[in-house]
């Protein structure tokens, strides 16, 4: 029917149409059936680069690994790049929240109670896991490109599998078993069911050797190829050291006492680069303990760890924001004399009440020059990891000396000042790791959750936070000693299965 | 045939077949001699004749080449004089009973030509349509026959044939049937549609105070589901045609302005704040006013020739146009105030109070020192209704339009400026202020061949707004909070003895200020050139931009003192741009075959539209009197850059054939190609075919059933399809990282997005049929239709747990999604006498929507949100179990059917309730004596929705509740549907759940006096004595008054956060000069 009528439509057109009028159907047709194809092709944005070129440069293929560092300064776990220090603190027995049961920062509330649920977890997975996907389209990319200066490419792949491995380093030790996701499908991706811990660990092992075969000696530039003068060096690019410090703290996780032992020793030995400094340079930018830092990112920002611990003089408040102050607990742990409780912590006192809080990272003034940079891997927790090592491979000599080391560094210089007693070298080894637990406490107290993952991997969890959890308001079962999986996880990703007790 | 010449011996020798009579006279002259006379006026000089003579006499030769034509010849001195002959009576009366040609001018009352109309002879059928200039010439018509005369929008007429007929005058039809329907690249009536179409014109929509166009369409067009979200000035409306097709992607119609497509979202606020408009509408930037129609196109039949952008129907305003004749002006001035039109019982101070103290006894906890509410921190004397405060306010609503308008037979213009300002109801100085003008300006060449129309609207929107939405807080302060000064005039921060703040003052975060500029340029002009009868060549050409300048303030002013050495005072700007253009060349192609006319369209689209936005911030600006100041900030940053591009071509045809006004077949078909596909799937067809049958045409029905004045059953099925999903997500791309302290001074760069090279079209398959029936001349008119639309392919932004790292893909997913549904309306007119007229129209719309198929469901994320046979509407929800009397607990359906009080949200969520609407409608009378005139519109729509009743985890927070939660359980044994009061958040879980569940599902239907209108015509002596044309009073109100069962603020927004749609009055007068 409708053929018919098109044809009756045609002749009549034509039979009594002039010339102008076929010319124009005939245009207007063709015009449009050849314009189509053509008119309807668009450009990438210009606000982006096509992900097919973007590894065919020095520049950008830098600027991934580069946006990686950034991303992370900005935020890791759930939150700021604190947050992998705030929640663990919270969790364990650093940090009391003010208010606490009753807060009302209510997103605190079920970490410091330790009553965490599928609902009120934070996402700490999905910041994690959205850099995991930039490394590995960047591993997948760098992989494929060979129009990148070798070395170059070398160094951002080593850069990458550090990243990798640094990644899955924190998800592990939140979560416990988790997907490893190796890929950018999201075919894959998002039907992943979870890989065993030991899995987890044996992936991170693999990428943190390839990275210290990869990746450069030297501090690099922000171009990821030129070294900086010696000295002068922005120690905020990962090195073959960084990658070597890593691999030593995994090993350590994994009771690999010796190889633990043999990293740590390669990095301790790197004297011209590494050495012990005061504890008021600790936490300076570039200072010599620091073997990888990152740099804050938003201008008239300071470490987010200042900006987020330091109290005001009102001393913590409800409506003020901030909610936290070091616990008793902690408090208590530290000798006399140890000069790391004046110089890391400070204190404000309202109402008569005392409130210490932490004080490595000091600067909030918007207006300073940015003089702190946060720390990820430091000197002085090489020490406390071969100290352990050597302990635990019965040469506690050995292992003491080396605690003596980071005691050294927290006692009076001055004479006439008290100093910290230094450990005798004939302990036994149930007192020596008993030290090396209390050294890390108070060595490394609110960074990057060590005190909450120590206390999970000596096994002293279930003893110590018994008693803590009650305190803080809360009922402990050994269950939550990993945090459970959003709910929103579980829901798009059939094959997840929630952690044990959730 | 009279020769009444003598015969000369003159001959002629011609052979040539379809020679011209003009060709034919200068051979004659050629080989006689003789010179020919005629007048051309009537003689038809070009008609054609076949001559094969060899040495005929000339005589003869005009004896045959004139055979059969009125014509008689005289020849003499070497001439020969033709004429027309004067038929003598004989003939005349025999002529009566010959065919003769017809001609004659089809014009309108004021004597305009229609060109288009159509003329048929009422027997045989057969007919011809004007010509532009209204012209008709009906050849071989039986003199005398019965000739229908019709058009649209006319009455038809039916005349007796003569050969000259002069004027043929067409009265415009006032029945509903014969008004004017836009549709897509074209016109039709709702007699002659096929297709599901509603009108509404400017009358009905200038009676409605209301500051968007489509809030005017509320509850009076069938299918059409409109929902204000919130009542800021300018903010969203949300649109549903025919239900939601879409999972997820793209439910908003198609929006088309004098044939060029305007879009249907606004680009998200590129402010890093944010907008409190609650996504806003692009329709607030059109001025009301200029509107002469709205046309809602439902079908495929109406909307497939609009392919892939139409899936979810299409809304094509039409704009005012100047019309012919004296100059005239038109002024219309209104004014008048809005009001929150309910308020929530909350609970008074002392109610309060004991509830806190209550919760904590519960608890066995005492009042600590953070518990300002009742540690004597604050006045426990104090009431504040918060409610009044904070949203009590009156807006005041004012609006002035003007026009200027006229022009002559072949030019008109019309020239249009507004005003429109409505304040907020908040404290401070908040409101929306519009100013628009528009000039068209149609033209056409004397001989009406060529033909111009020009129009450009430039509208300025300057919208001031809180940051945020305050109508959450409204409602929840507790209400012995503080007072909101200190005596010297500056903020109460309540401060305790270490200085901290107890009262988070609601006045402060109504200094934080959202400022929205907005200009929308229209521009628009169409070209067309009749290149034959009935062949016409013609184009549009359109341009918009709309610019969007926001702002957000954030002064040191705002913050709580203890966060003065924190925070920044700082402004964060948003620029936003949308352009795009648009042409369609068109052919359009009518002729009469056989018994019907036929109606050919075919055309081209090329349309591109570029979106940009840049959004910046900037802080440590020196004071908050320099705020506003890009330059005087310390600290600078781009938070968003946005360039895309959407580009799109297609190729388009229609076929329309009525044969003898019974029986219509049209059919279209569209070839689509849009950049927002990868290369495999840029292409795709849609089309669709629709048939209807004028029964009432029928011999048969019109001697039956004389009592149909019209009836039509009609049907149509057709594909059409959905492309709104964002640009380039096809593309696999970079974006740079913005932050302000680079990391080693380097920018880094982040993958953008997953990407998906496959993702292609949704499809919505639908068919339709329906029946129009007019009964006692057309004054009672039904309309049935039913829908049956199904959606497949669906577009969706699929969500993806977190290890796949980004939150979602966009693909298309194998579901089909199901809309059915009943469309009813009713016009009547009640009564019609003398002075007094009394109207009505009723419409209702049954819509039903079920999830068909949704390959591997089970296995994907969506497997908790919808479920193969039930609406996509719906949710799942706990069965609630009352209060447990014992433990003063809310206690649910948990697994195995024992109660819980903790149920788990994967397998205890067994309810299912869906938020759809079951049916919606409206009801309008209109009654007019003399110079009076009532209007009201009653809306109605049967839903449900979470109600308020359960309050927010009563006496855990400082947040004021409904008086529903006083009757709380209290001791064991107690029978109560509250729990206990909590205050160590114990049982915050447990009220959250019990707000989730089928106890708080509650009855949300509402009717509502969605639109009042009365006024007065002043009478002609007064008129007459002011000298005006016309003059007008009148007072109209909207969302007047509301039947609800729903506790919440209102049964439209369904929410406690976002401010109810106002209560508006206003006052005004319209004047003609």
């Amino acid at each position: 029917m409708k053929k018919k009528i098109w044809s009756i439509a045609l002749n009549l057109t034509l039979k009594d149409t002039n010339c102008k009028a076929v010319i124009l159907w005939v245009t207007l047709l063709s015009l449009s059936l050849y314009g189509c194809k053509k008119f309807i092709e668009v450009e990438p944005p210009v606000t982006s680069i096509n992900s097919a070129n973007v590894y065919n440069t020095d520049v950008t293929a830098a600027s991934v690994l580069t946006g990686i560092y950034t991303d992370i300064s900005e935020g890791f776990s759930s939150g700021g790049v604190a947050s992998m220090t705030l929640f663990p603190a919270l969790s364990s027995d650093e940090l009391t929240l003010y208010g606490g049961v009753t807060s009302s920062a209510t997103t605190f509330v079920p970490y410091y109670t330790n009553s965490l649920t599928g609902l009120n977890v934070q996402a700490h997975s999905s910041i994690i896991y959205s850099t995991i996907y930039t490394i590995n389209s960047a591993i997948e990319g760098l992989t494929k490109s060979n129009r990148l200066t070798f070395s170059l490419k070398q160094q951002l792949l080593g850069e990458a599998k550090f990243m990798r491995g640094f990644c899955y380093f924190y998800l592990a030790n939140i979560y416990g078993d988790v997907p490893l996701v190796l890929t950018t499908d999201y075919k894959i991706n998002s039907v992943i069911a979870k890989s065993p811990k030991s899995l987890v660990y044996a992936q991170i092992i693999t990428d943190l050797i390839d990275a210290k075969g990869l990746l450069s000696e030297k501090y690099l530039n922000g171009d990821a190829m030129t070294a900086y003068v010696p000295g002068a060096e922005e120690r905020l690019r990962p090195t073959k050291w960084a990658a070597t410090a890593l691999l030593a703290r995994i090993y350590l996780y994994n009771k690999n006492w010796s190889d633990a032992e043999r990293e740590t020793t390669s990095v301790i030995n790197q004297s011209s680069l590494y050495r012990m400094t005061d504890l008021a340079k600790t936490f300076l930018k570039n200072n010599l303990e620091a073997i990888w830092q990152l740099q804050p990112v938003t201008k008239g920002f300071d470490t987010e760890a200042a900006r987020t611990f330091v109290l005001p003089s009102s001393g913590p408040g409800t409506l003020s924001g901030r909610y936290f102050y070091l616990s008793k607990d902690l408090m208590d742990s530290f000798e006399p004399n140890d000069l790391r409780a004046k110089t890391w912590i400070n204190s404000v006192t309202v109402k008569g009440i005392t409130y210490y809080y932490p004080f490595k990272y000091k600067v909030i003034d918007p207006n300073a020059d940015i003089s702190e940079y946060t720390v990820v891997l430091r000197l002085a927790e090489q020490y406390l990891i071969r100290a352990e090592a050597r302990i635990q491979q019965g040469h506690i000599g050995d292992g003491i000396s080396d605690l003596n080391i980071i005691r050294d560094r927290a006692s009076a210089k001055i004479p006439g000042e008290v100093k910290l007693p230094q450990l005798s070298i004939s302990l036994g080894k149930d007192d020596a790791l008993k030290a090396i637990l209390h050294e890390r406490q108070v060595e490394l107290f609110m960074e990057w959750g060590h005190r909450w993952f120590d206390l999970k991997r000596m096994g002293q969890v279930d003893e110590v936070m018994s008693k803590v959890t009650k305190v803080k308001g809360g009922i402990w079962n050994t269950n939550w000693q990993l945090y459970p999986f959003t709910l929103l996880d579980l829901k798009y990703d059939p094959n997840l299965i929630q952690n044990v007790g959730y | 045939m009279q020769v009444s010449a003598s015969s000369f011996a003159q001959k002629i020798t011609l052979n040539q077949k379809g020679i011209t009579i003009e060709s034919l006279f200068r051979e004659i002259s050629k080989q006689t001699g003789y010179s020919v006379f005629y007048s051309d006026k009537k003689i038809d000089q070009n008609r054609k004749i076949d001559a094969h003579f060899k040495d005929t006499p000339l005589e003869e030769v005009l004896n045959v080449s004139f055979k059969d034509q009125p014509v008689k010849f005289t020849i003499s001195d070497q001439s020969v004089l033709i004429e027309r002959k004067e038929p003598t009576f004989l003939e005349r009366l025999a002529n009566r009973w010959a065919s003769i040609d017809a001609s004659g001018r089809v014009v309108d009352s004021e004597n305009h030509p229609l060109p288009g109309a159509s003329v048929k002879v009422k027997k045989t059928g057969k007919g011809v349509s004007t010509d532009v200039n209204g012209k008709f010439f009906l050849r071989g018509v039986e003199e005398g026959a019965v000739l229908i005369v019709s058009f649209i929008g006319y009455l038809p007429k039916e005349v007796n044939a003569s050969a000259n007929m002069g004027n043929v005058v067409l009265e415009q039809s006032l029945s509903k049937l014969d008004e004017v329907q836009v549709i897509a690249y074209g016109t039709t009536t709702r007699r002659l549609s096929t297709g599901n179409v509603t009108t509404i014109k400017a009358d009905v929509i200038e009676k409605q105070p209301v500051n968007n166009p489509l809030l005017a369409l509320q509850g009076r067009v069938p299918g059409l589901f409109i929902e204000q979200s919130s009542g800021l000035s300018g903010g969203g409306v949300k649109v549903r045609i025919q239900g939601q097709n879409s999972i997820r992607n793209g439910n908003d119609p198609f929006y088309v302005i004098d044939g060029i497509p305007y879009i249907s979202q606004l680009l998200p606020s590129a402010s890093y704040i944010g907008s409190p408009l609650n996504g806003g509408s692009p329709m607030n930037f059109i001025n009301t006013a200029d509107i002469e129609s709205i046309d809602i196109l439902k079908d495929a039949d109406a909307t497939a020739i609009y392919g892939s952008r139409a899936a979810n129907g299409a809304i094509l305003i039409t704009t005012k146009k100047g019309k012919a004749g004296d100059i005239k002006v038109d002024l219309n001035v209104q004014s008048g105030f809005g009001k929150v039109g309910k308020q929530l019982d909350l609970l008074n101070t002392q109610q309060y109070l004991s509830m806190r103290h209550e919760a904590l006894k519960n608890d066995n906890l005492s009042v600590s020192p953070t518990d300002y509410d009742l540690n004597g921190q604050w006045d426990s004397t104090r009431y504040t209704d918060w409610q009044k405060e904070l949203i009590g306010g009156t807006s005041k609503y004012q609006d002035f339009q003007g026009s200027v308008s006229g022009g002559s037979t072949t030019t008109q213009f019309l020239f249009g400026a507004g005003y429109h300002r409505e304040t907020a109801v908040f404290p401070g100085d908040f409101a929306d202020t519009k100013g628009s003008a528009k000039l068209s300006v149609n033209s056409n060449s004397k001989n009406q061949k060529f033909k111009f129309q020009a129009s450009v609207s430039y509208l300025i929107d300057n919208n001031h707004l809180p940051n945020y939405d305050q109508t959450g807080f409204a409602v929840q302060y507790a209400p012995d909070a503080p007072a909101l000064y200190n005596a010297d005039g500056s903020l109460n921060w309540s401060p305790d003895e270490a200085g901290n703040t107890t009262f988070d003052n609601p006045l402060a975060y109504f200094y934080r200020k959202y400022n929205n500029k907005t200009t929308n340029l229209m521009a628009n002009t169409y070209l067309g050139y009749q290149l034959l009868p009935g062949l016409d060549l013609k184009s549009t050409f359109g341009y918009t931009n709309l610019q969007t300048n926001e702002l957000n303030t954030i002064p040191q002013l705002s913050f709580m003192p203890e966060y003065l050495p924190y925070n920044f005072r700082g402004a964060y700007w948003g620029n936003s741009n949308v352009n795009s253009w648009n042409i369609e060349p068109q052919l359009t192609y009518n002729k009469y075959i056989a018994k019907g006319k036929l109606d050919i369209l075919i055309g081209t689209t090329f349309q591109q539209r570029n979106n940009h936005s840049l959004g910046l911030s900037g802080s440590q600006q020196i004071s908050d009197a320099v705020l506003e100041d890009f330059k005087s900030a310390l600290v600078v940053n781009v938070s968003s850059t946005l360039e895309e591009t959407y580009k799109y071509n297609a190729l388009f045809g229609r076929l329309n054939y009525i044969w003898s006004d019974k029986y219509i077949l049209n059919i279209n078909a569209r070839r689509d190609g849009s950049s927002r596909f990868g290369s495999a799937n840029q292409f795709h067809n849609f089309g669709s075919v629709a048939g209807a049958w004028i029964f009432s045409e029928e011999k048969f029905i019109k001697n039956a059933l004389d009592f149909i004045s019209f009836g039509k059953l009609k049907a149509s099925y057709g594909t059409t399809g959905n492309d709104q999903i964002g640009e380039y997500q096809f593309l696999s791309t970079y974006i740079p990282i913005n932050s302000t302290n680079p990391y080693q001074g380097i920018s880094g760069l982040k993958p953008r997005n997953i990407a998906n090279p496959n993702v292609a079209w949704e499809e919505t398959k639908k068919m339709q049929g329906g029946i129009d029936l007019g009964f006692l001349k057309d004054r009672v008119i039904f309309n049935a239709t039913y829908s049956f639309n199904q959606s497949s392919n669906q577009l969706i932004d699929y969500p993806l747990p977190s290890f796949a790292g980004f939150s979602l893909v966009t693909l298309n997913l194998p579901a089909t999604v199901r809309n059915s549904g009943w469309e009813f309306s009713l016009s009547t007119t009640n009564i019609d006498k003398n002075d007094f007229i009394w109207k009505s129209n009723f419409n209702l719309t049954v819509q039903r929507n079920k999830l068909l198929s949704f390959q591997g469901l089970d296995q994907s994320s969506y497997a908790n949100d919808y479920f193969i046979g039930k609406p996509i509407t719906v949710q799942r929800i706990y069965h609630s179990l009352g209060v447990n009397p014992e433990t003063g607990v809310y206690q649910f359906l948990g697994l195995g059917g024992n109660s819980t009080s903790t149920p788990n949200p994967f397998t205890d969520q067994t309810v299912f309730v869906d938020t759809r609407p079951i049916f919606y409608g409206g009801v309008q009378n209109s009654i007019s004596y003399k110079g009076f005139d009532l209007d009201f519109l009653f809306q109605f729509v049967k839903q449900k929705a979470f109600g308020n009743h359960f309050g927010y985890s009563p006496g855990s927070y400082f947040v004021n509740q409904p008086i529903s939660v006083l009757s709380r359980w209290q001791k064991p044994g107690d029978q109560s549907n509250i729990q206990r009061f909590n205050s160590d958040l114990s049982l915050d879980q447990a009220a959250a759940k019990a707000s989730r569940s089928d106890a708080n599902w509650t009855d949300a239907s509402y009717i509502k006096l969605k639109n009042l209108s009365i006024s007065w015509q002043l009478p002609k002596r007064l008129k007459n004595m002011l000298e005006l044309e016309n003059c007008k009073l009148y007072v109209q109100g909207e969302n007047l008054y509301s039947i609800t069962k729903y506790d919440g603020l209102d049964p439209e927004t369904k929410s406690l956060s976002s401010l109810p749609p106002l209560r508006v009055v206003t006052f005004g007068v319209k004047i003609s000069l």
